[in-house]
């Protein structure tokens, strides 16, 4: 009975652990990807703000207090007029995407982290 | 750790700590494998048997209520393996065991012709050379509900002779 019990046992873990491993890899590569896209696209959303210029538009911070003041709210306006509005979408998806799934693997980490712990126990110790 | 209820072995279960299964193992092994040793054919089979059990009760663990207790659930996992365990084992079984096969391209003995009519013999015929049913509804002219028709009855009849 013991040898059919440490084979159930085995048999466990192997499956735990291509799933954990799986489970692992598959979220990694899903957030590495958005996470490298979505630098890019903001690297391109600044370099089509610096080839407008746009960021001219806040040269008044420079100036006295009053300016400031004055200008603030108007010019903040143009300066989101002046976005490349369909990188802006794809942007603010790409960022709900990664809290979604920063999310649900910051729910999951303890159990992964455990899964892991005993994974190591059984294979390696 | 000996004094852990079921309940507390299954929420340590569900939070990762996949170690803890072990107990559920040591715990539960020795009854079903008893169990389902007395059930089979062959013996050698109950081994892959409660390793299914416990492989089904594993990967269902996340959707268990820890409240139910384990012991009828796992023995609900033993009654779905052994039924697929007897289905599949009715598959592999002969016709020379008494039983008449569904299959279309059943094998029938020289004898169990003689218990059929001419027209299902015939039918009967045809389906041990490997034709299909709508092949043999071309040949004989006659539409394949009946040739399904003649086919059954033929069976029924083969197979009141030997049960």
């Amino acid at each position: 009975m013991k040898k059919l019990e440490d084979r159930i046992i085995k048999k466990i873990y192997r499956i735990e652990t291509e799933k954990t491993i799986g489970q692992i890899i598959s979220e990694a590569a899903l957030i590495i990807p958005i996470v490298l896209s979505s630098m890019f696209i903001f690297s391109v959303i600044v370099e089509i703000l610096n080839e407008q210029a746009s960021f001219d538009l806040f040269d008044f911070l420079r100036d006295d207090f009053e300016t400031i003041r004055d200008n603030f709210f108007n010019n903040s306006l143009l300066f989101i007029q002046e976005f490349p509005l369909p990188l802006i979408y794809i942007l603010i998806g790409l960022l709900l995407l990664l809290i979604l799934l920063l999310f649900i693997l910051a729910k999951n980490s303890n159990k992964i982290k455990n899964k892991l712990v005993s994974i190591y126990k059984f294979w390696l110790k | 750790m000996a004094e852990l209820s079921d309940k507390d072995i299954v929420k340590k279960i569900k939070n990762g700590e996949i170690d803890y299964y072990s107990y559920i193992v040591k715990k539960y092994t020795t009854s079903i494998y008893r169990y389902i040793e007395r059930k089979l054919f062959k013996k050698d089979e109950a081994d892959d048997l409660v390793q299914n059990v416990f492989i089904s009760f594993y990967k269902a663990i996340e959707k268990f209520d820890e409240e139910r207790p384990i012991k009828p659930y796992l023995f609900q996992i033993v009654q779905n393996e052994l039924k697929m365990y007897f289905r599949s084992y009715k598959k592999s079984l002969p016709l020379d065991e008494r039983i008449v096969s569904e299959d279309k391209q059943a094998e029938l003995k020289i004898e169990d012709f003689k218990l059929l009519n001419s027209q299902e013999s015939g039918i009967f015929k045809h389906i041990s050379e490997g034709y299909s049913y709508e092949e043999i509804a071309k040949v004989v002219k006659k539409p394949l509900n009946t040739i399904k028709s003649i086919v059954r009855r033929g069976r029924l009849k083969i197979k009141k002779i030997y049960l």
